[in-house]
């Protein structure tokens, strides 16, 4: 179940991971968003940035869930 | 207050580091923070504290731009020199971000207007050049409770000291007397080179955005030296001083405490 939900397709980087935390700021921990990214760069970083800062982070295609640490 | 699309974009680089965040960057956009002299030091300080998005700067100097400041001051081109230094520093750094409210004040701060020149802002930043001046805004921050960034800077050192009023040890409890006047040499008399004031008023910009977001360890209670000939830099442990005439009655902070 998702808390959040946001569109990052056509966002580079790193606004899209600017995007994801400034959401991520307004969730409580345990809540979790859902990314939709581009492949390629953004697929490639916005889930490592998730995962050094300490969230959880699950990838199905090009959508990316991150559960708040 | 949330952030615009504009300001996301613009403080992006700043939003995507990980002790940054939303919230850091909207208590920069509440505060106001007072400037003492737009000068070497206080050159730096203005250009990344409006840059980084403080809501509202206020630049206090009473001198016009010379040729001779214009090694060290950025702020300013020859074109300026002759015309009131506050003026210009205020128009240059709006033209830079015009999400900045920005006030530039010919005034000179003394012992008997600082208090009043100081009250109601979130941090001050001491950029001025003389002892007297130096004093008097240490005393005005703390007789109001206004966290204060002091540093000084001579040839190729400086020296750097943030202050939370009433909880860690003020200028004066760093350095209790006062040097006679003429005892040390003034920039004027003994020079300084540019980029040495570039790293202490960087420092000191540093300082202002801990303070006020509360991102990372301030120079509370520690005194940092840069020494620019050889590149080292020295932290010296300071205490408040019980008696200090500056500090030690302070009542309770009543700051806003990030």
């Amino acid at each position: 179940m998702n808390d959040a939900a946001l569109d990052l397709r056509g966002v580079l980087c790193p606004l899209n991971w600017v995007r994801a935390r400034l959401a991520l700021e307004r969730l409580e921990p345990g809540q979790s968003i859902t990314l939709r990214l581009d492949p390629g760069e953004p697929l490639d970083s916005v889930p490592r940035s998730a995962r050094e800062e300490g969230h959880a982070v699950s990838e199905s295609g090009t959508s990316v869930t991150i559960v708040k640490r | 207050m949330t952030l615009a699309e504009m300001e996301i974009e613009r403080y992006s680089r700043q939003l995507v580091m990980p002790e940054w965040s939303g919230a850091a960057q909207e208590r920069l956009g509440e505060a106001r923070v007072v400037v003492v002299g737009a000068g070497a030091l206080g050159a730096p300080v203005c250009a990344y504290l409006a840059g980084a998005g403080v809501g509202w700067l206020e630049i206090l100097d009473s001198d016009h731009v010379e040729l001779s400041n214009l090694p060290r001051q950025p702020l300013f081109v020859e074109g300026d020199v002759g015309a009131a230094k506050a003026e210009v520093a205020a128009a240059r750094l709006a033209a830079g971000n015009t999400g900045v409210r920005v006030e530039g004040r010919r005034v000179r701060v003394e012992e008997d207007n600082a208090a009043a020149l100081v009250d109601g802002a979130s941090v001050v930043v001491d950029c001025s050049d003389s002892f007297a001046t130096r004093y008097a805004v240490n005393d005005a921050c703390c007789a109001r409770g206004v966290a204060l960034v002091e540093a000084g800077v001579l040839g190729l050192d400086g020296l750097v000291l943030s202050v939370r009023p009433g909880e860690t040890a003020c200028y004066r409890c760093a350095f209790p007397v006062e040097p006679p006047p003429g005892s040390v040499p003034s920039c004027r008399e003994a020079g300084v080179l540019g980029p040495v004031a570039g790293l202490v008023g960087s420092a000191q910009a540093l300082e202002a955005l801990k303070l006020l977001t509360g991102v990372g360890e301030p120079l509370l209670n520690r005194i940092l030296q840069i020494h620019g000939r050889d590149m080292t830099q020295t932290i010296v442990s300071v205490r408040r001083r019980a008696g200090c005439p500056s500090c030690a009655s302070r009542p309770a902070p009543t700051h806003a405490v990030v």
